[in-house]
């Protein structure tokens, strides 16, 4: 089958999305299929420019390339899932959150001028459209489904993918609390870092990087190398902090799901989230695969401390999601895009 | 976003009025309202939202504000010709009589008012108001169209308004709990509620219900509501026989109302011809999970199946509302359960403020955006040197990038 995987592209960011799309297009290729990613930059303001950057996806032509037929789309995100094809497969890792559950948060960006309010109703027209032409939709976590139900009453199936591809391996723990993430406001980094601010025992490795970074280490500052910013690292190095962490953090605001736990469970690490983190507590159980603390620096300081003192637990709740982790495989994924 | 409220207010026997008492706070939860007062300054807003429905004294002062600003229109029912003339002939202006025959009509409706004027016809918003709607004045000024049935949703597009339009239903009063009325009693007990005139049938509810009595001699039947001048009910009553099984009440305050609809095995609210309103009274019957009856015209007819029993208006109306009111005496319980689940799902208060908000938003906003997007998908296309720019303009219409 020929497949084209559609995913928006920001120039110069990559983060989850970007790597879910180039893996999916991968395990396509691996299962004998010809795969294609097709992506556009996404430029989503000021004001009505989200509605014109998602337009350029409506004039592109999938329907074939190079006079052969292309068999199936599948789109992960807004805008990419505007285009037009008779056998479109939405898979949807997050909508245009701004005019959905983060509006009217710090994290919006539609004020309650007139144009703002009638902007974030376009793009609440235009998912129905480019949602209710797909053959299937799928949502990567109950969280997005939730959303994608609550705000356009369209129905998703769950289909969550697999983390990408590491040498995952474990190692006796050094202790440190890793977090790997984008480093944006939306990513929540600046909690863990009070964390340590309240715990002097808690140390940290933060992987990424992102606008936030100059804000995150000035508030670091003064904590005497309890927190060390890697930046962006390659996968060696990645799969390495992994192995030797005591325990991974991923707490973003309602996120719609994250890789991050996932890949954490792989290493037989748990994970540290916050009740109101969103995708991620679909698999982290508190004290089961995992430890779920409201979102306050002081809990989170407790809740490492905790771990640093029972790291038998730890591990424990480390390899108890590993069996979650196992289960999600891109044979089941590809099944059910080109079924 | 400020949106300027303008509707009769709650001190008015008006069913817009109540309307306007139920949606008014959960519509202040979500947007910044201003609610406009007659004979006072049109307050600053971004988009005005005008209820309008067909007394001229209810709504005279709302359509003159209406065209001093257009915005977007609440249509509650589509026959206007009361309030039309109402605010044309009753201010000493027949031209502007003839000026809105003459939209609906053309000439001949030019003609036809002028035969009105010079007592040549019938009053026609007496006789036969629903053949000249006379809808057109306002709808060629609305920003936007909000109705609540397709029935006027689809008269309004016959009538030419090519412009916004939602259709959002009646909102239903949220009653956990009402206490039924114990002074009125009957085995069953059948109501009817609002005015009583011809239009809601009642002649033909009497003739049915006098023959449904002959078979359940308990039954009574509940008339709560002001009568028309030239309706007169008592002889009809005893012409009929029906006296003692008939219990006749005025103009009810809100609360015993709904006391009494409470009380009442089924209810009863017929309507020919329709003015394509929507029944406050049908949607209290709902929200208080009632068996009802109605006719299967206009909006009533849009009521599904399970939900109400539809009585066609034909030969055949007398026996078949008999019938239904056997069957929803006997009934009741489901088609209550169904009509409580139905108004949950379709009239819940909260999903009808959604709605407006949505809408209103769009009626504020829209244009500007589209101009916006529209520009530089033209400037694009005059730069990639594609003539026929508004083929992009419909596929962005098409996809829904402009509204």
């Amino acid at each position: 089958m020929r497949v084209a995987v559609c995913a928006p592209q920001v120039p110069f960011v990559r983060g989850g999305a970007e790597l879910m799309a180039d893996e999916l297009v991968a395990a396509l290729r691996t299962r004998g299929h010809e795969a294609e990613l097709v992506t556009m930059p996404f430029k989503w303001y000021p004001g009505a420019r989200v509605l014109d950057q998602a337009f350029l996806w409506r004039l592109v032509d999938l329907t074939e390339a190079d006079g052969r037929q292309i068999d199936r789309v599948v789109a992960t995100k807004f805008p990419a899932y505007c285009v037009r094809h008779p056998h479109k497969v939405a898979w949807v890792l997050h909508q245009f959150r701004q005019a959905y559950d983060y509006d009217r948060t710090e994290l919006g960006q539609f004020s309650e001028s007139a144009v703002d309010r009638a902007t974030r109703r376009a793009v609440e027209r235009l998912d129905a459209v480019a949602l209710g032409e797909a053959r299937r939709v799928f949502a990567t976590s109950r969280n997005v489904a939730e959303r994608l139900l609550r705000y356009n009453g369209i129905e998703a199936e769950l289909l969550p993918h697999p983390p990408q591809s590491l040498p995952y391996r474990t190692s006796e723990q050094e202790g440190f609390v890793l977090s790997v993430n984008r480093l944006d406001r939306a990513k929540r980094i600046d909690l863990l870092i009070e964390a340590a601010q309240h715990e002097p025992s808690v140390r940290i490795v933060i992987v990424g990087d992102g606008p936030d970074r100059a804000r995150l280490q000035e508030l670091a500052r003064g904590l005497n190398g309890q927190v060390e910013f890697a930046g962006r690292i390659g996968d060696e190095q990645l799969a390495d902090l992994y192995a030797r962490c005591l325990a991974v953090y991923y707490a973003p605001i309602d996120e719609d799901f994250g890789m991050v736990p996932y890949e954490a469970f792989l290493a037989e690490k748990p994970v540290l989230t916050t009740t109101d983190a969103g995708g991620p507590l679909e698999v982290v159980f508190d004290r089961q695969t995992g430890v779920v603390v409201a979102p306050e620096a002081a809990e989170l300081g407790r809740a490492v401390a905790y771990l640093r003192e029972h790291v038998d637990e730890a591990s424990a709740w480390g390899r108890a999601g590993r069996a979650i982790a196992e289960r999600v495989t891109w044979d089941a994924c590809v099944d059910a895009l080109l079924s | 976003m400020k949106v300027a409220y303008y509707s009769p207010v709650a001190a008015s026997r008006s069913g817009i009025a109540d309307y306007s008492a139920l949606l008014l706070p959960a519509l202040r939860e979500r947007v910044d309202i201003v609610v406009a007062e007659p004979r006072r300054r049109a307050p600053e807003a971004d988009v005005a939202l005008y209820h309008i429905g067909n007394d001229p004294d209810a709504h005279g002062w709302i359509v003159d504000a209406f065209r001093r600003r257009p915005g977007v229109v609440v249509l509650h029912e589509f026959v206007l010709h009361h309030l039309i003339s109402g605010i044309t002939l009753g201010r000493g202006d027949p031209r502007g009589y003839l000026d809105a025959m003459e939209r609906e009509l053309g000439v001949p409706g030019r003609l036809i008012g002028l035969g009105v004027l010079d007592n040549l016809l019938p009053l026609l918003w007496e006789t036969q108001p629903e053949r000249f709607p006379l809808a057109g004045t306002i709808l060629d000024r609305a920003q936007g169209l909000i109705v609540h049935s397709r029935y006027v949703a689809d008269r309004a597009r016959a009538a030419g308004y090519g412009g916004r339009l939602w259709r959002i239903p009646h909102p239903a009063w949220q009653m956990d709990r009402v206490e039924p009325a114990t002074e009125v009693a009957g085995d069953p007990l059948i109501g009817c509620f609002g005015h009583l005139n011809m239009n809601k049938r009642i002649p033909e509810l009497l003739e049915a219900f006098a023959a449904f009595r002959r078979s359940r001699p308990r039954a009574r039947l509940l008339l709560a509501g002001g009568t028309g001048e030239r309706f007169d009910l008592t002889r009809r009553l005893e012409r009929l026989g029906v006296g003692d099984g008939v219990v006749r009440l005025d103009y009810l305050p809100e609360e015993r109302m709904w006391s009494l609809m409470a009380a009442c095995d089924v209810l009863v609210n017929l309507r020919f011809p329709t003015m394509g309103e929507t029944s406050g009274s049908v949607i209290r019957g709902l929200s208080l999970g009632k068996a009802l009856v109605v006719s299967d015209v206009g909006w009533f007819a849009e009521l599904r199946d399970g939900v109400a029993l539809r009585v066609p208006v034909d030969e055949y109306e007398v026996p078949v509302l008999e019938a239904a009111l056997g069957f929803a005496c006997e009934h009741a319980a489901a088609l209550g359960a169904a009509a409580r689940a139905y108004v949950e799902r379709e009239h819940a208060l909260p999903r009808v403020a959604d709605a407006y908000v949505a809408a209103l938003e769009v009626a504020a906003g829209g244009d500007r955006v589209n101009e916006e997007v529209l520009w530089r998908i033209a400037e694009a296309a005059a730069e990639a040197g594609i003539d026929d720019a508004g083929a992009l303009a419909r596929e962005a219409v098409a996809s829904g990038i402009v509204a």
